[in-house]
């Protein structure tokens, strides 16, 4: 499918440019369903051809411009940027940042090759509580909880820690509770085909916890469901008591 | 009003860096919002260098709320313990241990600009006055980039001392730092706890086995 991209950086990092401010690339949505019905050949969605929208050159190249935002950030909420606590906090907080949005330097396709394996297993594979940190992307501040994963492989399995691994490559990118879980969804569905994927989040905001509302104890919880897990309330079902537990 | 100016365009090593001139530096300073458009332009050069895309819809106001939050998780600069206080210290003929804790507390580590939350127990043995806590710890904990955990629960501790004159006083911040839960070394579980005993509770040791047993529980 073609994909209209104007250049590398508007094809936005974290996977869904296309369907954002780029209709001429609608074509290129990711499906609602797993692929898995419609045969071995299916066309590869972004995610799966996604290109690294930043290197580790990159890095080195940004660093003294963030570092200079970051000084004037200090200055402007009133601090003393040169006092001694403070001397390299923008290097630091640069560095941080960056760490913090690494997941625009990586690839699905780079984590997974190697670890998908052909396995006669057709009962529900989970894997809970997996530990996600993230940061908002619309106040910059971190949101963080725990992200569950199921699936029902289709003769095919994944390493169970390239499913930590996807989970690290979209959260760690400025991002959107509800897409995040998304993506990690579709990947799954890519890679593997299942029959069914399934992904709950239950993250707090500290946009919300330390600002705002300020509200110190709610959680908020998205769910993607795809395949049998979204037809099936049986299934869903078992998956929703299994991570429960 | 134009002396608090002219201290600000000083060099930085000419301003006194005691905490009552950058408090009160920060009482008199104009609107924050003269500040706004510089953090809000910092904030756009931050997203464009790392990699992303600020015209795309969930980024086009990034700039502006970033720069709001920061804003207000560094109010406490704006406020001195003087105001706070001053309404809010009673007089009691009460001169038993008062224990206040679990106060939620989230501040900004100054080195990394990465917030770290947790809990303050603090106790003090008054002398006649009481004060009303949380309203006290809400200004340091906000004056984020003052902190480092050590001189926060140093700083509170002796704000209390200079209100309320008491017997003795004693500070406990249990914090979780996101600085090394979400990078460095990652430890998701660890807590970092310091303390800060004045007067009796420091020279007393059953005064200060009181206080730590009480909060355990």
């Amino acid at each position: 499918m073609e994909q209209g991209k104007p250049g590398p950086r508007a094809l936005s990092c974290n996977g869904y440019g296309p369907e954002e401010k780029q209709p001429s690339a609608a074509a290129s949505r990711p499906p609602e369903k797993p692929r898995c019905a419609q045969g071995a050949s299916a066309p590869s969605l972004e995610s799966w051809k996604e290109e690294r929208t930043r290197s580790e050159e990159d890095n080195e190249m940004n660093l003294p411009s963030l570092a200079a935002a970051y000084t004037t950030i200090l200055r402007s909420l009133g601090e003393d940027p040169e006092r001694q606590g403070l001397l390299r906090t923008p290097w630091r907080a640069a560095t941080a940042m960056q760490f913090f949005t690494k997941g625009y330097q990586e690839t699905i396709s780079d984590v997974l090759n190697d670890a998908i394996f052909d396995e006669d297993h057709d009962e529900m594979v989970i894997v809970k509580d997996i530990d996600m940190f993230s940061l908002c992307e619309h106040h910059l501040v971190p949101f963080i909880g725990k992200v569950h994963i199921g699936y029902l492989p289709n003769k095919q399995v994944l390493g169970l820690s390239k499913l930590a691994r996807i989970v690290e490559i979209y959260s760690r990118r400025l991002q959107v509770q509800e897409r995040l879980t998304k993506q990690i969804a579709v990947a799954i569905t890519e890679a593997l085909r299942p029959t069914g994927v399934g992904v709950v989040i239950e993250a707090t905001h500290m946009c919300m916890v330390m600002r705002g509302v300020q509200k110190m104890n709610s959680k908020t919880v998205t769910s993607t469901m795809l395949g049998v897990f979204r037809e099936d309330p049986k299934t869903r079902e078992e998956f929703l008591t299994l991570i429960r537990s | 009003m134009s002396r608090s100016r002219v201290l600000r365009l000083l060099p930085a090593g000419q301003v006194g860096s005691g905490r009552g001139q950058r408090e009160k530096r920060g009482r008199e300073e104009a609107a924050k919002g003269a500040e706004l458009p510089a953090l809000e332009a910092a904030y756009l050069s931050i997203l464009q260098g790392l990699g992303e895309n600020p015209a795309r819809q969930g980024l086009l106001l990034t700039p502006t709320r970033a720069a709001r939050a920061m804003q207000f998780l560094t109010k406490g600069y704006q406020e001195s313990t003087e105001d706070i206080l001053n309404d809010a210290i009673f007089d009691e003929d009460h001169n038993e241990m008062v224990i206040v804790k679990d106060i939620d507390m989230f501040s900004l580590c100054e080195h990394h600009l990465v917030p770290f939350f947790g809990k303050v127990h603090i106790g003090y043995l008054p002398t006649k006055k009481v004060v009303g806590l949380s309203k006290l710890i809400g200004i340091y904990v906000k004056k984020v980039l003052v902190l480092v955990q050590e001189r926060l629960t140093r700083q509170i501790a002796l704000a209390i001392t200079e209100a309320l004159k008491p017997a003795g006083v004693a500070v406990i911040i249990e914090a979780s730092h996101m600085c090394m839960v979400m990078r460095g070394v990652q430890k998701m579980n660890s807590k970092t706890v310091t303390s800060t005993m004045l007067g009796v509770l420091r020279e007393d040791p059953k005064t200060r086995e009181e206080f730590l047993t009480l909060i355990k529980n």
